[in-house]
């Protein structure tokens, strides 16, 4: 990484943003702390609360990101950052499957009174089992 | 024979062999945590209302140890510019320091906030009436009045239900809102049908384990004594369990003077399950009248398994990272250094680019397990 740098460099420039990056790390985990502290999702929403906390740690992560694992002047490697890229895209993906499909709640039409099933159902993929099955009669 | 590229940048990639080689592995590592938290997100918002168990994290710890892997992360990087500049000691000082950090974490994760959660036990009741007698014993009421339901609904909502919503839907039943406390003492019978006092210290030989996940009850299991659902309460012919509520809530109610020492061993030891209430640090109840009983271990709730999934590969990572760390302090690495301090500096910054993911998972992992 960033071998054009001289020793100046890593000796001013690079330590003082160790030191402001480890300063933003240690303030946002004492702001998510008070803040959860204070009673966040009591007094707005868990939603609120969630994205809150969520964009602080996205932020401290970015710091690490950028500065730490020196993203800032090796971006330009290709091998790291399609890499990068690749699995950013399959983390999305995931959370996809989970948070960002559709989800129904159904009743397992299964002959017995009273019992329900919270089955996780995904997009167009869910079956209604509710529905009679749609059965071709034999042909004689 | 010489292997090229470990110190120099091969021309197509402009990156020297270990660096693809680590980009490539924390490639992998994020795909593995990253099904991990989408299972996660899947199980939090499927959950039961009322049945997820976050509030029973301690967030003072989960902050503290947040603050030992960034002061951690940044040592690391510390010691890897300390070589570029030439400076030995200066690395060695940063990268004690960063092992330092890191134990430190582990020694909380594993010898205090683990090991705090199997000694920790939730019970639930076979009725509500049982449920209000011993709630009501607990906050020092007579009976399961006004004053105790709020009581107890401010403690509930705060570990099981931080919006506040399912208390009044009645969803979950009285009898099925866990009493919290550590297990002190219990009861057995003799062949005359005379109670008998035991201290839970004596239980199971090692100290630690008397107290720790071996007291399971659930009358769901039908008294199996083996395997993953041994009930260790038919094992051993438990009639009554004597807890001490856990300190810090149910006991600002009662007495919060008591030293852990008196309320946790002595009072334990004082006799009869009859009046064993009536002091107000310890509570008897009958083991007829207890539906489950169940440590903080990863069975006690899908929270708790997710919780150690979650926490335990990433704290393999921290233990590889550590020994990792060592060798490098090592006086092998010295004699590698002086050799080709070059390559010995690439080195430093592939184990600090492992590191960074490590504090990065933890960066996430903190809210999620321990704030919302």
């Amino acid at each position: 990484m960033a071998d054009e740098h001289n020793a100046e460099w890593y000796e001013n420039t690079f330590k003082r943003m160790i030191y402001w990056v480890g300063g933003v790390l240690i303030a946002g985990t004492a702001i998510t702390y008070i803040i959860d502290k204070w009673g966040v999702a009591e007094k707005t929403s868990f939603l609120t609360a969630v994205i809150f906390g969520l964009t602080v740690a996205t932020i401290k992560a970015a710091t690490v990101i950028v500065i730490f694992m020196h993203l800032k002047w090796d971006w330009k490697f290709k091998t790291i950052s399609i890499t990068l890229i690749s699995t950013v895209i399959f983390f999305i993906g995931m959370m996809w499957l989970t948070v960002g499909s559709e989800v129904k709640t159904y009743e397992v039409n299964d002959g017995k009174p009273g019992k329900t099933d919270n089955t996780w159902v995904h997009g167009e993929h869910a079956i209604d089992l509710n529905k009679p099955a749609d059965v071709e009669t034999p042909k004689k | 024979m010489e292997i090229p590229y470990n110190s120099t940048a091969r021309p197509d990639t402009g990156l020297y062999n270990g660096k693809v080689g680590i980009w490539l592995f924390l490639a992998s590592e994020v795909m593995l945590f990253g099904a991990l938290f989408s299972a996660y997100v899947l199980l939090r918002v499927g959950a039961e209302p009322g049945n997820w168990s976050m509030g029973l994290m301690s967030k003072e710890v989960g902050a503290f140890n947040t603050l030992i892997l960034i002061a951690s992360s940044a040592t690391i990087v510390l010691a890897w510019v300390s070589l570029k500049l030439k400076d030995w000691n200066g690395y060695r000082k940063w990268k004690i320091a960063t092992v330092v950090f890191a134990s430190m974490f582990l020694i909380v994760k594993w010898g205090y906030e683990w090991p705090a959660k199997f000694t920790h036990y939730d019970v639930t009741f076979v009725d509500d009436e049982a449920a209000e007698t011993v709630f009501a014993n607990v906050l020092g009421q007579d009976s399961y009045n006004k004053e105790c339901r709020e009581k107890h609904r401010e403690i509930w909502n705060a570990r099981y239900d931080i919006d506040g919503k399912v208390w009044d839907s009645g969803s979950v039943g009285t009898k099925d809102k866990p009493l919290d406390g550590h297990i002190v003492g219990y009861y057995t019978e003799n062949e005359d049908g005379e109670r008998e006092h035991h201290k839970v210290g004596k239980a199971f030989g090692i100290y630690f384990w008397s107290h720790a996940f071996a007291w399971r009850h659930d009358k769901r299991n039908d008294g199996r004594t083996t395997g993953a659902k041994r009930d260790t309460f038919r094992e051993k012919g438990v009639v009554a369990v004597e807890i001490e509520p856990a300190h810090g809530t149910w006991d600002k109610h009662t007495d919060k003077h008591a030293s852990v020492t008196d309320r946790r061993y002595a009072k334990a030891s004082d006799g009869k399950a009859s009046d064993a209430g009536g002091h107000g640090h310890t509570i008897t109840i009958e083991t007829s009248k207890i539906s489950r009983v169940s440590s903080y271990e990863p069975a006690h709730s899908t929270f708790f398994a997710v919780y150690y999934t979650l926490t335990g590969l990433h704290a393999l990572h921290v233990f590889g990272g550590i020994l990792v760390m060592i060798y490098h302090l090592m006086p092998i690495s010295r004699r590698l250094y002086e050799s080709d301090p070059d390559r010995f500096t690439n080195r430093i910054e592939i184990t600090g680019l492992f590191w960074h993911f490590v504090d990065l998972v933890w960066i996430f992992l903190f809210p999620i397990l321990y704030l919302f």
